[in-house]
């Protein structure tokens, strides 16, 4: 077997080391695939994929990106390592321009490969193109996310990840990232993504995971958690109620 | 009104307009008014004043006068060489003292009292070392040439002014059209979030304190030249500093200068009509006035 | 024990209780409120020219001198102290908690100038003197005049001390702590936060300047060299050292650090030669600004905790 993209080990992580929110998680995730996690609030998701992209500290365990520890690694270092994260909230810089952000992206290339990198964006997402030199705060909460994906894979990450990219998007944007991420993944990027959006995330990923009190309970396919009828009760039946 | 209050207060408030672009940087940058900025100017103009004075020792001509001015080559590379000195004092205060308060996540007011406190302990540090006595570049007087329309300035005036307006333009262009001004205008914004977009934090936090230090450095040097060395210039200059950062909007380097020069042509104008031992009040008032009308300054964004 | 001696350990625990009473002022703003007043000497300067105005007998070059009676003066100082921080903390209040600092830091300048240069007012660099005393006819005999006045200094922190406490313990002092630890579940719970904390900072001030009212009436004599931005550095240095948050400590860190500055000053006057005297006494105030940072670092709740425990949010941010 390949040796997986992203490998957590008895992961421990939060703000506080007294009071860790994710307690001990074991999480492989091979090379291509497409996962979500999923749980109820205050699981740890969102705690635990900052913390692998190195915005949280980690109090315990490891994690490895391609074999190699990033174990409490600085943000900008997992990046170049392969790791793109993109946060739920505040995840452009609304005082700079779209190409400005784009820009800022691109810097870790080598100068020579940096505009290519933006215009290759630009073809992905026309939108962001035609109104490349306004303010990115000045976007809908749509074209934020399409430019927070856009410089996530700039740097053609060997995995993206994501917390939450359809928080606070009306149900018609939601099928409209998530169609994008499809694309994305069938390209043959690996994906990871937090969601709430149970039902509808599962349509799209291959596999999908549930945290519970940080840690992980379960570990299926999509189409087994779909089938699943205890854990629909449990926890997709509550969960369903957000969706 | 004579009209060499205004070249007064362009003066003065060049000095104000340089200190107050390090002063806005690091405040908008590592998000904290940095009370300790003051002696960082203080320390600039010493290290000068000593790398000049071993340079006159020991190299003949150096203190020469050059051209119309009132110092000679060697003020220039003490100028240099006090410059990175001052970096280095910064970056040092940084890695004992700020570093740690960010690694805690320490409240801001805290890190504001911390610099209170290190502001103290330089200042009186320099007292220790050089004594309360003030110090001069350069002992040569200057003839003020006359300007046309009543006003007068010395050559150090007119220079002081000229490398103000290039290190103003020289910072605003790294800003606005270098990768590590747009680096460090995202680190402004949201710090976390330039990690995450590859940028190495740790090191434009560095790039800070360096063009802070060494325009603090610039302001005191010309401080120097133009008035006296005191260990309490930078001290007495910080509420200039404050009044024109703010008065500019925290994070503007046009707003600092602009401020900066409205303050000093405010204190020109107290001398005038008030009284010279008014001056000191005058960035207060300016001060008031802002957060009166516009909190955010002239340049700032709305919060 | 000789009298001299008695006398001079009352003159020395005087001196350091009226810097408990700035400590106990500060410890409303800060340590009950979480607000950086940068401008301690001002408070305490503009209570002192207030009571001093107020009290002192009519003279020809002065404005004021109204002659009026210890209390009033003292009465008169920590009002108008509270005047100038509702000012001030109206201004800025409602901005940033850092426009506070740096507009408190304008206002020590300030008031700094207006001691020096509003001479008809505040008799200019030579300050005001013959500021009664209380227990003046006692002067003659230096143990109970050093007693006497002591006693009442301490019945000012006492009196202070006991009605601070109180408000800790009212329903006032549990929704100012609520505010400085959650703001927005504070405002949730239908609080103005700003209002409190105009509040709190209102009342800092009057004990501020009521301490200054009664150092400058026991000392007699006062000028704007007493208000330098030194003391805001010292009170800091007390109310950290005791404390924040905790009374009790204002007071004890007020003693201790005035002890700590007393004796260094001895120490420099016995071992430096006179002229080496102000070089020494500069190293003494690095000492300071390095003992805060490290306090800072080191243990920001001071040496006595507060009372009730200390929510993590104080110390660290969210």
């Amino acid at each position: 077997m390949s040796v997986p993209v992203i490998a957590t080990r008895g992961y421990v992580a939060g703000y506080e080391r007294d009071l860790p929110i994710v307690k001990g998680i074991d999480f492989t995730l091979a090379k291509g695939e497409f996962v979500a996690i999923f749980g109820p609030n205050g699981a740890g998701k969102s705690t635990f994929v900052k913390a692998i992209a190195g915005v949280v500290p980690c109090f315990g365990g490891t994690v490895e990106l391609d074999g190699a520890d990033i174990t409490g690694h600085k943000p900008h270092e997992i990046l170049k390592r392969g790791m793109a994260f993109v946060p739920q909230t505040e995840n452009i810089f609304t005082t700079l321009t779209i190409r400005e952000n784009l820009q800022l992206a691109s810097q870790p290339l080598p100068r020579e490969r940096q505009t290519g990198a933006i215009e290759r964006m630009f073809e992905m997402f026309p939108d962001l193109a035609r109104q490349s030199g306004r303010l990115a705060g000045a976007l809908s909460g749509g074209q934020r996310q399409m430019l927070a994906a856009a410089r996530a894979l700039l740097l053609e990450p060997s995995v993206l990840v994501l917390d939450e990219p359809s928080a606070g998007l009306s149900p018609k944007l939601v099928s409209d990232v998530f169609a994008t991420l499809k694309e994305i993944s069938q390209s043959g990027v690996t994906i990871l993504l937090v969601e709430q959006n149970v039902r509808a995330a599962l349509r799209i990923v291959e596999r999908g995971v549930v945290l519970v009190d940080g840690q992980l309970r379960y570990d299926a396919s999509a189409q087994e958690l779909i089938d699943h009828p205890n854990l629909g009760a449990l926890f997709l039946g509550a969960e369903g109620a957000h969706a | 009104m004579n009209p060499q209050v205004l070249i007064d207060g362009l003066i003065s408030g060049s000095m104000i307009g340089l200190g107050a672009i390090g002063l806005t940087l690091v405040y908008s940058i590592l998000r904290f008014p940095n009370f300790a900025h003051g002696e960082l100017i203080t320390w600039g103009a010493y290290f000068a004043m000593s790398v000049a004075a071993l340079l006159g020792g020991l190299v003949a001509g150096a203190t020469a006068p050059l051209g119309p001015f009132s110092f000679g080559w060697g003020l220039i590379v003490a100028a240099v060489v006090a410059m990175g000195l001052t970096a280095v004092l910064a970056l040092a205060l940084d890695t004992v003292l700020f570093k740690l308060f960010r690694q805690r996540q320490s409240v801001m007011i805290i890190v504001v009292m911390a610099s209170f406190g290190a502001s103290m302990a330089l200042r009186s540090l320099l007292e220790f070392i050089y004594t309360a006595r003030p110090g001069y570049f350069t002992r040569e007087l200057q003839i003020a040439m006359p300007l046309g329309g009543g006003m007068r300035a010395t050559p150090d005036q007119l220079l002081a002014l000229a490398m103000t307006g290039v290190l103003v333009v020289a910072v605003h262009l790294l800003l606005t059209r270098t990768p590590t001004g747009r680096a460090m205008r995202a680190v402004s914004e949201n710090p976390g979030l330039a990690g995450l977009f590859g940028v190495d934090v740790d090191k434009v936090i560095r790039t800070v304190w360096i063009l802070g230090a060494a325009l603090a450095c610039a302001a005191g040097i010309i401080a120097g030249l133009l008035v006296q060395i005191r260990p309490y210039m930078g001290f007495d200059l910080l509420l200039p500093l404050f009044a024109a950062a703010i008065l500019g909007g925290i994070g503007s380097v046009p707003g600092a200068i602009l401020g900066g020069l409205i303050v000093g042509l405010g204190e020109a104008l107290a001398v005038q009509f008030v009284g010279a031992q008014w001056r000191a009040g005058v960035a207060f008032f300016i001060l008031i006035a802002i957060l009166l009308v516009r909190p955010t300054g002239i340049f700032g964004r709305q919060a | 024990m000789s009298p001299e001696l008695v006398a001079y350990g009352a003159f020395f625990l005087t001196m350091a209780l009226t810097y408990a009473i700035v400590c106990l002022g500060l410890n409303v703003q800060w340590g009950q409120t979480g607000l950086f007043n940068v401008g301690i000497a001002a408070f305490v300067a503009v209570g002192a020219y207030g009571s001093a105005i107020l009290t002192t007998p009519d003279t020809a070059d002065r404005i004021g001198g109204f002659g009026l009676p210890l209390f009033a003066g003292w009465a008169g100082g920590a009002a108008l102290a509270a005047l100038l921080a509702f000012l001030i903390g109206w201004l800025t209040i409602r901005l940033r908690a850092d426009y506070l600092a740096i507009t408190t830091f304008g206002v020590s300048v300030t008031v700094q100038l207006a001691a020096l240069n509003l001479t008809s007012l505040t008799g200019g660099p030579f300050g005001i003197s013959f500021i009664p005393r209380p227990f003046g006819d006692l002067a003659g005999n230096a143990l109970a005049f050093s007693l006497a006045n002591l006693a009442i200094v301490a019945g000012v922190v006492l009196v202070t001390y006991l009605i601070l406490e109180r408000l800790v313990r009212s329903p006032w002092g549990r929704v100012l702590r609520a505010i400085r630890e959650d703001e927005v579940a504070a405002q949730a719970l239908g609080k103005s936060p700003k209002w409190l904390r105009i509040q709190a900072f209102t009342l800092g001030g009057a004990i501020m300047g009521l301490a200054g009212a009664v150092q400058a009436h026991f000392i007699g004599f006062i000028a704007p060299e007493n208000y330098l931005p030194m003391i805001t550095f010292q009170v800091w240095a007390m109310l950290i050292v005791g404390g924040s948050g905790n009374n009790r400590g204002a007071i004890l860190g007020a003693i201790l650090v005035w002890a700590l500055w007393a004796l260094s000053g001895q120490l420099i006057e016995a071992t430096f030669p006179a002229g080496s005297q102000a070089r020494a006494a500069s190293l003494r105030l690095v000492v300071i600004g390095v003992a805060l940072c490290v306090i800072l670092l080191w243990r920001p709740q001071g040496i006595l905790r507060e009372v009730r425990t200390l929510s993590r949010h104080a110390i660290k941010g969210k």
